[in-house]
């Protein structure tokens, strides 16, 4: 033993206090951190520091969950070839129910453009959308996200609302370059305006980590029953009016649940509304400036001098025209005329969407999520 | 066949041998602290996977809470607590949690294990096992209320409760951690 050391060899470190004081330290820490963390307001600003972490564990949760992507597809087809009978007979009948839906939609969906132009009426435009994958989520009581691959390169930005086929599923509160952090609209900070599609009555929809976030604010009697459709209000320009969102349903406690759509299905592909506020819409170029009703209504037709000689050609001929005769053209029926050309609309120039993505889901699901062309839905 | 027993002139002593396990390798902290380290959060990066198994989600048990329990147990250790608060970091950042939620909660009851050791260990398996089931109960009321100031929504309690049954399945790997390594080293008994 060296000689200097003879002097320690019997100092023995205080490990349990210096253990101690390490863990009250780092307690303290995280107690400061959770105090200037506060997350009752969602902002960009408290979220915003996250983003290199996302952006590393995008890639990771990808690679990581391939076993356990494996097994559950290796699941679904055992489920589905057990099941197929019944689900044929399931599919078979709602064919049958949306066939008929779908004839009526087209005719009302006619008639609606119809009275939008009559009416003057300013709609909003298609909101433009980009596809993604969720890889990685967490689904406990504490806190509900996602995270999707696909970031501030596919132009979503911090607020955006996120959709499945199904219904709404929340809003992205982090962007990195490939990767965004979706927040649920069950998480325990969620709060969404809604609207019972009934009664047209508000309400606030409050996550609290469960499958099923509950109505608060609910105002008026018999404002909602079990059944009722619930939607997007719009209200404060968090989301666009009108998204599916669930049901209403009555828990045991009488508190008014909502039973949510986007939980119909495992929530894999996502479509991300690059909606930001309402405040985008009154743009000028992408407002859709309806025609006025004079622009509509046929075009009176213009009185032309008729010659004698053109006169006599033409009772001559048997022939009546309606431009060289204004008598005979302004008794012809409007249908029998050729229709008045339609005023050219400033409408954007996207493409509609019902066809790409709504009665697509297939098609969708196939294409990557960061390189899948932005299609757009109405609202 | 060696006898046990060294007849020397003046006396006999019992020679109780180098213990086989110990005499081939030395515990340190990478084998208990850093490859368990690793699997808790590959196997929570793996749960995370959005993906349903017959209509069912994949549990979301709070794994490194088993770390917290044995790691104290075992032995004291400054790398421990350290490698427990970036856990809990992780677990903030990958959760989406407010900054310092799951390092504040673990590292609490690290520290309430930590004083309690001289009477957990030794103790028999069922009673660790109890001791846990009250750990995961402490550690998932303490993240209730948490949750309850931090967002003024007080978490659904069904919810709270599956995820706590979750990880109070871990158990098995608190029981696994503390056989092979509380009495690895003699110098912590």
């Amino acid at each position: 033993m060296p000689q200097g050391d003879k002097h320690f060899e019997h100092l023995k470190l205080p490990v349990n206090w210096g253990v101690m004081a390490l863990v009250a330290a780092v307690c303290i820490f995280g107690a400061l951190s959770f105090l200037g963390d506060r997350r009752e307001e969602v902002s960009g600003r408290s979220y915003g520091n996250r983003s290199g972490f996302d952006a590393a564990a995008g890639p990771a949760s990808n690679v990581l969950a391939t076993p356990a992507h494996v097994v559950g597809d290796g699941a679904n087809w055992i489920d589905d070839y057990f099941f197929a009978v019944r689900e044929n007979r399931i599919l078979k009948k709602r064919v049958q129910d949306l066939s008929l839906y779908r004839d009526m939609y087209f005719q009302q969906k006619d008639i609606s453009e119809r009275y939008e132009k009559l009416l003057n009426l300013r709609t909003e435009p298609p909101v433009e959308m980009v596809t993604a994958r969720s890889v990685s989520v967490s689904r406990g009581p504490f806190n509900n996200n996602r995270l999707i691959d696909a970031g501030s390169n596919a132009k979503i930005r911090f607020g955006n609302p996120v959709i499945t086929d199904q219904g709404l599923v929340g809003r992205v509160v982090g962007v990195s370059p490939k990767v965004s952090r979706v927040l649920l609209i069950t998480d325990v900070v969620s709060r969404t305006p809604i609207m019972i599609a009934r009664s047209d009555a508000r309400a606030v929809m409050s996550g609290d980590g469960g499958e099923f976030p509950r109505l608060d604010f609910v105002r008026g009697k018999d404002a909602v029953k079990k059944g009722d459709q619930i939607l997007t209000s719009g209200d404060g320009g968090i989301f666009p009016r009108g998204l599916p969102v669930g049901e209403a349903v009555q828990g045991v406690d009488k508190v008014w649940r909502v039973k949510l759509y986007a939980n119909r299905a495992p929530i894999d592909f996502v479509k991300i509304l690059l909606y930001e506020d309402f405040s985008q819409f009154p743009e000028a170029d992408q407002v859709l400036m309806t025609p006025q009703i004079t622009e509509l209504l046929p075009q009176p037709a213009i009185p032309q001098p008729v010659t004698a000689g053109a006169a006599g050609a033409a009772s001559s001929a048997g022939v009546a025209s309606s431009a060289a005769a204004p008598v005979s053209g302004a008794a012809t029926s409007a249908a029998a005329r050729p229709a008045a050309p339609r005023p050219a609309q400033p409408r954007p120039a996207q493409t509609r969407p019902a066809q790409t993505s709504a009665t697509q889901p297939a098609q969708a699901q196939t294409q990557s999520a960061a390189a899948t062309p932005a299609t757009e839905v109405p609202f | 066949m060696k006898t046990p027993f060294i007849k020397t002139p003046l006396k006999v002593t019992l020679d109780r041998g180098v213990r086989k396990g110990m005499a081939q390798r030395m515990i340190g902290p990478l084998d208990w602290i850093g490859w368990p380290a690793l699997w808790v959060l590959a196997g929570t990066i793996l749960l995370a996977t959005p993906m349903k198994i017959f209509g069912l989600y994949l549990p979301e048990p709070v794994l490194p809470l088993a770390l917290a329990f044995s790691w104290p147990l075992i032995r004291p250790s400054y790398i421990a607590p350290l490698v427990l608060a970036l856990m809990g970091a992780f677990l903030d950042y990958f959760w989406g949690a407010p900054l310092g939620f799951w390092t504040l909660s673990l590292m609490i009851v690290y520290g309430v294990t930590f004083l309690l050791r001289g009477y957990i260990v030794g103790q028999d398996m069922m009673v660790i096992t109890a001791l846990y089931g009250s750990a995961v109960i402490g550690f998932f009321v303490l993240n209730t209320l948490l949750a309850t100031i931090d967002s003024g929504m007080v978490p659904r309690l069904i919810s709270v409760f599956e995820q706590a049954l979750a990880t109070f399945a871990a158990v098995f790997l608190v029981l696994w951690l503390l056989e092979t390594f509380v009495h690895a080293d003699v110098r912590f008994q």
